[in-house]
């Protein structure tokens, strides 16, 4: 069954606030034990990374093999400036600007 | 208190909040145009799934036309972290009737979860446990960040929008990079311990064979089975 944009962005919506207001509503009094939670955190953060990863590397089912190395270089040095700085925006900006520089270099 | 006096508490205590969500927002709106998302998706995508990671996790198998399949788990998957936040809170509730708590429910997110949590917990440790009694007040506190936050957001991501219209040709490639890179150096400023960073390097690494393998399930497949593979190894190495 095909889906428009708009129909996914309502049932995703939906899913949404579904996990967000089923245990307010029935659930109060209960307790997420912390392996449970700590569970999820990591699923999250896998598959932002997972994201991070094929959003900077892939075009569709391609690997874009030529412009994968600078794009590294600009993600360790926005991971390794956000780092230091503690800032995601300043790790992202100069990443930005790597990234624009060796594109236009190329 | 009343809930219009704890609404003005929680205003307060999330105007960090809102300082937070302004770029993360606007690279969201900028991003989103990028990938040929318009207006009206991206104010109704914010409005309505109002959560970053997902937003971010279903932008490009949205924007690729992927099968609606692949969007719905990559969203519900990264939304699967709003169950214990909600759950975490539901008892400081206590007393509010079901549609207020349906309808604020719809606010939940990382950073209007942490603030209320810990306030209700510290509050309720201040007044030996009473706090808790008082379901409509706090609900007002978190109402407070959660309602204007999500305000933020939104307006935001329509910002951002106007702003990805106005750059100039010639700047796709760092524009794709802002959501991104945003999100990695967001990861990197919470890593803790030696499992996180672990879990997020193999991840990095893995998608790729993963999305060659399958483009439409691969990264999401390996991305879970790091995950719990962490998990489980973190938990063994804890019982070793």
């Amino acid at each position: 069954m095909a889906f428009s944009r708009l129909e996914l962005i309502f049932i995703l919506g939906l899913s949404a606030l579904l996990l967000r207001a089923l245990p307010q509503l029935f659930l109060v009094g209960k307790n997420f034990s912390e392996n449970w939670d700590r569970l999820l955190r990591y699923l999250s953060y896998a598959l932002l990374c997972g994201l991070i990863s094929i959003t900077l590397f892939m075009s569709g089912a391609r690997f874009e093999a030529q412009a994968a190395p600078y794009r590294g270089v600009a993600l360790a040095v926005t991971i390794a400036i956000a780092y230091k700085t503690k800032s995601a925006v300043t790790g992202m900006l100069v990443g930005m600007v790597l990234v624009l520089i060796f594109s236009w270099i190329r | 208190m009343s809930f219009s006096a704890r609404f003005r508490q929680g205003m307060k205590a999330a105007i960090p909040i809102w300082i937070a969500f302004v770029p993360s927002s606007i690279a969201w709106g900028i991003a989103a145009q990028a990938h040929g998302l318009t207006l009206n998706e991206i104010i109704l995508m914010s409005a309505w799934v109002y959560s970053g990671p997902a937003q971010f996790a279903v932008l490009v198998p949205l924007a690729e036309g992927k099968s609606a399949a692949t969007v719905l788990i990559a969203g519900l998957l990264m939304n699967l972290r709003f169950l214990p936040m909600s759950t975490a809170l539901a008892p400081f509730f206590r007393g509010v009737k079901r549609v207020p708590l349906l309808i604020s429910s719809h606010v939940v997110s990382a950073s209007s979860f942490i603030v209320p949590y810990l306030q209700f917990q510290k509050e309720r440790a201040a007044s030996g446990g009473s706090s808790v009694a008082d379901g409509y007040g706090n609900l007002g506190f978190f109402v407070g960040i959660g309602a204007t936050s999500f305000l933020v957001w939104v307006a935001g991501t329509a910002a951002g929008f106007g702003i990805a219209l106005g750059f100039p040709p010639g700047f796709e490639e760092a524009l794709k990079f802002i959501l991104p890179g945003y999100f990695a150096g967001l990861l990197v400023a919470e890593m803790k311990g030696w499992t996180m960073p672990l879990i997020c390097l193999a991840s990095i690494v893995t998608a790729i064979p993963g999305a060659l393998f399958n483009p439409g399930w691969g990264w999401l497949a390996t991305a879970a089975l790091i995950a719990v593979s962490g998990w489980v190894l973190e938990k063994w190495l804890s019982r070793a």
